[in-house]
């Protein structure tokens, strides 16, 4: 209950923030609340449209999906192993501040502007915060407990599959969110770059034709994928961790 | 032997590996030199950008737009989250619009801020103040809840207002969290005011990146990421620095 008038609070927010800036500056750049989303059924009774975001999503998942199954293997491995940690933490805190969108005109040239260059781009976006919070998780796992799983007989992998993942989970969530909301940051980002399809070469075209209520709509869908990831991850997360007592905090980032 | 088993030493393995391995595939004629150049290429290039004035005109237009859009984020961020901690209807209000807009691509908005603040300077440092102002936010509105209460009370059994607890004790409190927070809206804007000039505009370290590209420079293309990426990881470990230098004896947060 709570949460939907924090919702509903936010939304009227941003109408009211929004309304007020098209009165303030009465931009044909900026059209009314109402004419914007009034475009919206319009342009999602588009097959073009729905195609654009299937697209986009598809493209996200499996970037995502392979940056998950790679980031937490490698955060575990460096949570598990003082090794592991020296040699790859470096590494990483070098690649951190790159702007990993920012090597979509390198990849095009590589991999051409299709699905290839955008998914890479996308794992190499999601993966960072995903092994660091992995790390972070392996790495607070009580030695005891590993300790006792090895005296009973237990060999490596399994304990790092049955007693370190589990543990490390709660942390694991953490960066798996961020992960996901900079898969799609980039995931964004790559198509804006390199315009094929996709919802954000769905923005971008409108803003060059100056489509303004489609560009308005555009922006509204990307928000909505945002909010819609997150709601359904934060469900999934609490089915996974309801012996957890992690409250849900809020991540940013940017790709 | 033991120095050879030093951390430094075991870290600097992979990214030489890498070097090395890049450094293979590009000589060995598996890829054609125009795509992939050497890292010596590279490497002299970035040399030769460095000291060419027309190039450090665009790293200082990408840095006057880098810091004038952190700092007005930073001070959004911090006014926001003394606001929210002042009030509990403000707090709510402010949490919900955050909530929302958290996991939403602030970059969708950037051709919003084009339309309205035109192509020049002002829309790139919009969007990087509205990115940054979100980590620095979260961070300080956490360090002000976790201020140990019985500060707050004794400020004010000694006299002082409301308003000079909030200013006085919570804000100094919270300076630790404020300053993580600001690190990472460190590495965030760094990012986005790149990614804002690949996006549009005709000057800075974005630009650079697409102008290359359109003209098939590869060795060029190379040369502003490995900048931007050199100026997000100094511009972080100064505020490490500052931070460890401020804040003596505060736990690394």
């Amino acid at each position: 209950m709570k949460r939907i008038l924090s919702f509903l609070t936010a939304l009227g927010v941003i109408l009211l923030i929004w309304e007020l800036a098209h009165r303030a500056f009465g931009l044909s750049g900026l059209p009314a609340p109402l004419d914007a989303l009034s475009a919206m059924p319009d342009l999602l009774r588009e097959p073009e449209t729905v195609i654009d975001v299937l697209q986009s999503l598809r493209r996200m998942f499996i970037g995502y999906a392979i940056a998950a199954i790679g980031g937490i293997t490698l955060g575990l491995l460096m949570g598990t192993s003082r090794l592991a940690s020296q040699m790859l933490n470096p590494l990483i805190m070098m690649i951190y501040p790159i702007p990993k969108a920012a090597l979509m005109p390198i990849l095009m040239i590589w991999l051409g502007v299709g699905d290839m260059s955008k998914i890479l781009i996308i794992i190499l976006g999601a993966s960072l915060p995903i092994i660091y919070h992995a790390w972070q998780g392996g790495k607070s796992v009580k030695s005891t407990v590993v300790w006792s799983a090895a005296a009973m007989g237990m060999k490596r992998p399994a304990r790092l599959f049955r007693i370190v993942l589990p543990a490390a989970l709660p942390e694991i969530f953490i960066g798996l969110r961020t992960g996901l909301i900079l898969a799609l940051i980039t995931m964004v980002v790559s198509e804006i770059v390199a315009r094929s399809n996709g919802i954000g070469n769905l923005l971008f075209n409108a803003m060059d034709m100056a489509l303004y209520d489609r560009m308005f709509a555009a922006i509204i869908i990307i928000a909505a994928m945002g909010c819609a990831l997150d709601w359904v991850f934060e469900a999934i997360r609490k089915r996974f961790l309801r012996w957890s007592d992690t409250s849900d905090h809020i991540e940013v980032s940017a790709g | 032997m033991k120095h050879l088993r030093s951390p430094v030493v075991i870290g600097a393995i992979p990214i030489l590996l890498l070097l090395a391995f890049w450094a293979w595939l590009a000589t060995s004629g598996l890829t054609p030199r125009a795509l992939l150049p050497t890292p010596l290429d590279v490497a002299t290039r970035t040399q030769q950008s460095l000291s060419d004035p027309e190039f450090l005109a665009n790293v200082g237009v990408t840095l006057v737009r880098l810091v004038s859009g952190f700092v007005i984020g930073l001070l959004a961020g911090t006014l926001f989250a003394v606001l929210a901690v002042s009030s509990r209807s403000i707090q709510f209000v402010l949490d919900a619009f955050v909530r929302v807009l958290a996991p939403v691509p602030k970059i969708a908005l950037y051709p919003v801020m084009i339309l309205v603040l035109g192509f020049g300077h002002s829309s790139k440092i919009a969007l990087v103040a509205i990115e940054a102002a979100f980590p620095v936010y979260l961070a300080t509105l956490q360090g002000m809840r976790n201020v140990d209460e019985k500060l707050v009370w004794a400020a004010r059994s000694a006299g002082a207002t409301p308003l000079h607890c909030l200013f006085f004790v919570m804000v100094p409190a919270a300076a630790p969290s404020i300053l993580t927070g600001a690190r990472v809206a460190m590495v965030i804007s760094c990012i986005v005011v790149f990614l804002s000039e690949m996006m549009s505009s005709t000057e800075g370290l974005g630009y650079l990146l697409i102008d290359a590209a359109r003209n098939f420079r590869t060795v060029d293309m190379f040369v502003p990421i490995i900048l931007i990426s050199a100026l997000g990881l100094s511009l972080g470990a100064g505020f490490s620095f500052l931070r460890a230098k401020l804040l003596v004896g505060y736990p690394q947060a």
